[in-house]
């Protein structure tokens, strides 16, 4: 399920624009309780500051 | 819509091998880059970059090549072809970030001593861009017989390169500029 929280850029404080979803796959166990079975991954989000252009990510 | 920041095109120049022949196209691509207005480039060399080899991925991101691509428009990988792939070292530096990369215009440009100018790596490079979120543009510069296009102190010898890089980086900068606006502006949601 998407992250229905806005992300605010750090550096501006203003509404970040979500732009991407990427199925990440990972071993990682610390991943393990975001993992989706249906895709075989987690996904992650990507989001881009408007004013500065800076990116970020988080798990959906 | 133009936000009055300047782009920012990094060259990143994909080899550490002793004589790379590369470097000499690698600067070429930044010193025409540099000319362009409204864009502001950098030489990153692979070479430069003390990533461990122990461990891979994000485990061994390096602080200043994160930034430079977190502040990235779009790059420009120099890749000579090696038994017609890239090096290792390449992926593996690529590797060491993700999210940076996400929708961000990438042109390749293959180098090579024979007559071919790296078509085939670049072929070989373009899944890779793909699976980090980079998106290719459909212009290559394909410096075929190196060694007869640059002299041993870097000048250009053939004056064509200069028309093929700036239809090469005319496409690269309008991407940038496209990608750029959907990232800050167009919504998934």
């Amino acid at each position: 399920m998407a992250n229905s929280e806005k992300m605010m850029c750090p550096s501006c404080r203003v509404e970040m624009n979500h732009h991407c979803d990427k199925v990440a796959y990972t071993t990682d166990p610390q991943h393990g309780g975001q993992m989706d079975p249906n895709l075989g991954g987690f996904i992650e989000e990507f989001h881009t500051c408007p004013k500065c252009g800076c990116g970020a990510a988080r798990p959906a | 819509m133009e936000t009055g920041r300047p782009l920012f095109i990094p060259v990143i120049l994909g080899t550490a091998r002793m004589g790379r022949m590369s470097l000499h196209a690698a600067r070429f691509v930044t010193t025409e880059l540099g000319k362009s207005a409204g864009v502001e480039t950098d030489l990153i060399d692979i070479a430069q970059l003390p990533l461990p080899t122990n461990d891979a991925g994000e485990a061994i991101k390096h602080a200043d090549f994160s930034a430079k691509m977190n502040r990235a428009d779009a790059l420009v990988v120099v890749s000579p072809e090696y038994n017609h792939g890239y090096s290792g070292l390449l992926k593996h530096v690529l590797d060491s970030c993700l999210k940076e990369y996400i929708h961000k215009a990438v042109g390749i440009v293959g180098v090579s001593a024979g007559p071919f100018g790296g078509t085939r790596v670049i072929q070989n490079l373009l899944p890779v861009m793909r699976e980090i979120g980079l998106v290719t543009i459909f212009w290559d510069v394909n410096f075929s017989n190196v060694q007869k296009v640059f002299a041993e102190d870097g000048k250009l010898l053939d004056e064509s390169y200069i028309r093929r890089i700036d239809k090469f980086l005319k496409e690269l900068i309008w991407m940038a500029k496209t990608l750029r606006q959907g990232r800050e502006h167009v919504s998934l949601d």
